[in-house]
């Protein structure tokens, strides 16, 4: 009966399946030969590593100080959440990736658990903070009553929902939003802001400093060094590597800084790009028809906004807001995505094994998502990794015209800064900064790439 | 007397094409009774996947449209049914198997998590019962090491395994009828033998009906149990595999049949039909197929009067003006014996396509 399963010779070692290798796995592995792919991730590595462990990396505060006699640490008492959750979403989520084992959504559902229960931790010494700020937020019966009846529920979906939701696919959407949720409610904790930086160098300078052990750098970006003197616009130095700007702040720590910025606005406003682009592109592929028809009016619409200004005119209007910037770049950028889905989806929809899936009974989310999605996403890994970099030149064209965020350090902000003294030009706050912005587009580009190239191949042979 | 399991009546289905509207199926009417084989034959584009397609209401719509008729499912009419019971049909009650097996699996899932979603879906069972009933699914269609095979990836089997693979997913949910296009076409000879073989194995033992569509007379003489001829969009014959192989009415049946080898013939060129498949979005007034036909003989009425299907014998259909029925006693001529396996009782019993007026949906 079965003569043509002729098996291949195994050896008794071989009985246990190898681990299967996904299509997108494939692509991957083979953009990832390339060096100038491997270049880009290294870089972009780097940069997410300084976004993550900035604090670490850079920070007037010492980690352990020892003071007459009296042990304490700075450097943790003024963390905010974010410094926590980052580092550990970081190491959780790479300890995660690299091992392989699990299924995507129980990792992710751990990663998010994890960055949760230390940011709710993080809190807990600032708990008192925490109720002030919630007041000061909402009025102070509104915010009782919310906080009551938020953490109460809470509680009780997580003890009922594993009793009552039978379906494992509800629980572990649930169990990965819950973490989210406490994020938000956790969101609003911010630590004390009155640090004086230099009491740690009086307390140096006065010999009272039995012990001390910073970072690598000890300067903090919006340490402007007052009592230094004469500290603005330095070139640089051994202590300031990168120099300092004109209020006296270390230039380095400021670029570790912004390093989060660079990839929150890529990573944030892409992410909304593509979920509608998906989800666009998805529908008028698919149904095809008068749908088609209208999303691609609708594409045109969207496609005739000019960003860069609808940007500008929006901080004239509501002043400077970086999420609102992520969400802007969001919504003008998904076109070019919703076009390749479509184009994607109206090819797959004729292929067999969507119509098998169709036969077969699935029901609509399952054949557009867990069937069609996969085997047409290729294309839009390319143009995530050339949408990352234009974000990130958005947010710096923004920031250069002085359009940007004030508190927190950016690339392009920086680089507006460049402007010295009456107008002179220091060449070391605009050439660090330029080429930190210039190789992370690159670096993206180049994995862009890569992945253009990998994707060409599979797409004819599937 | 068994009610039909599908009852397919005055089905017609347009597509709007750039080149204007065609019509790949005209007033088709088809009926298959429990454990039964029905046979779909014809040339390339007379509308055989479409008629298969449309039961499942898998046409793409658009271009497609849905002109008329009913298809009747155990009585509920499957074109009325909203689409979320539809789904519950499909795949459930009605599965289908495509011609194509190397695209018909999605490449990117490996073969266990394509069939337990199916399972899963349709049945209450967890998924390592669902695993369980892929495995078992995997080992009746004859597929070696069946617990290794579920974790790989469709690229890594042969054509004729991912058939086995598409029957073992289509079965998994015990339908009761399998549609089943050209399940055979894109394989070679030995396993398109296997692979029938093992349709009809799972047909005894499940007791399932099987629409098999295909351009293979052999295929038909072996597995069907009554046949449906197709041309031009429409059913122009319909009758039990052996009446037709004995005495084929429609001139196109007569025409198919001779263009196949026979064992002991001796005309040492076959015979072919005439002429071309006429363009769908032209068809000739009258009876379709009276520019080919050798019996018309300057008969206007082929040339403006469309024949209708009309019953000439119990159970023998035939849409032609000039078919005359014949003799009960059946002319055995050796070299006509195509039908040696098909049992006798089963084809005599069930076969029974009801006129289109007597029912009432
Ligand atoms: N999606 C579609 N859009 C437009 N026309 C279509 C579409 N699908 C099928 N047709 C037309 O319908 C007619 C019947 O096609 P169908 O696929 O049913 O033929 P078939 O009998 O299955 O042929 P084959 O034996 O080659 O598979 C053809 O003329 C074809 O051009
Ligand atoms: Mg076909």
């Amino acid at each position: 009966m079965s003569s043509i399963a002729s098996e291949p010779i195994l050896d008794r070692a071989a009985d246990v399946p190898p681990p299967p290798r996904s299509f997108i796995a494939q692509v991957m592995g083979q953009a990832f030969i390339r060096w100038s792919a491997r270049i880009g991730a290294i870089w972009i590595a780097l940069v997410a590593f300084c976004a993550a462990f900035a604090p670490f990396i850079a920070n007037s505060e010492p980690f352990i100080l020892k003071s007459r006699g009296t042990l304490s640490f700075p450097l943790f008492r003024g963390l905010h959440p974010v410094d926590i959750v980052l580092p550990v979403a970081t190491i959780v989520g790479t300890i995660v990736l690299a091992r392989r084992k699990m299924q995507f959504f129980a990792s992710l559902c751990l990663v998010l658990w994890a960055c949760a229960l230390t940011a709710a931790a993080s809190c807990w010494p600032s708990t008192a903070d925490y109720l002030k700020q919630m007041q000061s937020l909402f009025g102070q019966s509104a915010a009782i009553v919310l906080l009551v009846c938020f953490w109460t529920g809470l509680a009780a979906v997580i003890v009922l929902a594993p009793i009552f939701i039978s379906r494992r696919s509800t629980l572990i959407t649930g169990l990965c939003l819950l973490p989210l949720l406490i994020w938000l409610m956790i969101y609003p904790v911010r630590p004390p802001k009155t640090v004086v930086y230099e009491k740690y160098r009086d307390l140096a300078r006065a010999g009272q400093v039995d012990y001390a052990l910073y970072a690598i750098l000890p300067y903090s970006p919006s340490d402007r060094l007052r009592d230094m003197g004469d500290s603005a616009f330095l070139p640089p130095s051994a202590t300031h590597p990168m120099g300092t700007e004109y209020a006296g702040a270390d230039v380095l720590s400021r670029m570790i800084y912004a390093c989060r910025i660079a990839l929150a606005i890529g990573l944030i406003s892409t992410g909304i790009a593509r979920l509608i682009g998906v989800l666009v592109g998805g529908l008028m592929g698919y149904f095809a028809g008068t749908l088609d028809i209208l999303g691609m009016r609708l594409i045109e619409i969207f496609e005739a906004i000019p960003t860069l200004f609808l940007l500008i005119t929006f901080v004239a209007f509501y002043g400077r807001n970086l999420y609102a910037m992520m969400v802007i770049i969001g919504i003008t950028g998904w076109t070019s995505t919703a076009r390749f889905i479509r184009a994607e989806f109206l090819k797959l929809r004729k292929q067999d094994f969507v119509q098998a899936a169709i036969a077969a009974g699935l029901p609509l989310r399952s054949v557009l998502f867990r069937h069609m999605l996969p085997n047409g996403v290729t294309p839009v890994l390319v143009t995530t990794s050339f949408g990352i970099a234009a974000a990130i030149l958005y947010e710096s064209t923004l920031s250069f015209l002085g359009l940007g965020l004030i508190d927190e350090p950016s690339w392009g902000q920086m680089l507006n800064q460049a402007r010295g003294v009456g107008a002179s030009f220091v060449w070391w706050i605009a050439i660090y900064p330029g080429m930190a912005i210039f190789l992370t587009v690159l670096a993206y580009n180049l994995i862009g790439e890569a992945l253009r190239d990998a994707i060409d191949p599979h797409l004819t042979k599937a | 007397m068994q009610p039909p399991l599908l009852e397919i009546n005055k089905l017609s289905i347009g597509f709007d094409t750039p080149r204007g509207p065609i019509q790949p199926v005209r007033e088709v009417s088809l009926s298959i009774f429990p454990g039964q084989t029905l046979a779909v034959v014809g040339e390339s584009g007379c509308g055989k996947s479409v008629t298969a397609l449309s039961i499942l209401r898998l046409i793409p719509q658009p271009p497609g449209r849905f002109l008329g008729g009913q298809v009747f499912l155990e009585g509920r009419d499957l074109l009325k049914l909203p689409e979320k019971q539809m789904r519950q049909v499909r795949g459930h009650q009605i599965a289908m198997i495509f011609q194509e097996p190397m695209t018909s699996l999605n490449p990117v899932y490996t073969i266990g998590e394509q069939i337990v979603e199916a399972v899963t879906l349709h049945q209450h069972v967890t998924r390592t019962q669902a695993y369980k009933i892929a495995e078992k699914a995997l080992h009746d269609v004859g597929i070696a090491d069946p617990r290794r095979r579920l974790f790989e990836y469709p690229h890594q089997m042969s054509g004729g395994m991912r058939q086995r693979v598409m029957i073992a997913m289509a079965l998994s949910c015990q339908p009761k009828l399998l549609i089943a296009d050209e399940p055979t076409t894109a394989l070679d000879v030995t396993i398109q033998a296997q692979i029938l073989e093992l349709l009809q194995r799972l047909q005894r033992e499940t007791g399932m009906a099987i629409i098999l569509i295909t351009h293979d007379l052999g295929v038909v003489a072996e597995n069907a149990d009554v046949v449906a001829v197709m041309y031009a969009s429409r059913v122009v014959e319909f009758a039990k595999v052996e009446d037709l192989f004995d005495h084929p009415q429609h001139p196109y049946t007569q025409g198919l049949l001779r263009s196949v080898p026979r064992l002991g013939d001796t005309a040492t060129r076959l015979q072919t039909i005439a002429g071309t498949v006429p363009n769908p979005a032209q068809f000739p007034a009258g009876c379709k197929f009276h520019p080919r036909c050798p019996s018309m003989q300057g008969d206007m009425t082929c040339a403006t009067i469309e024949p209708d299907l009309r019953e000439i014998r119990p159970g023998h259909w035939v849409a032609c003006h000039h078919a005359q029925g014949y003799s009960q006693s059946p002319i055995t001529t050796p070299h006509l014996d195509y039908t040696h396996t098909v049992p006798m009782d089963l084809i005599t019993n069930r076969i029974e396509p009801t006129p289109a007026k007597e029912r009432t949906p």
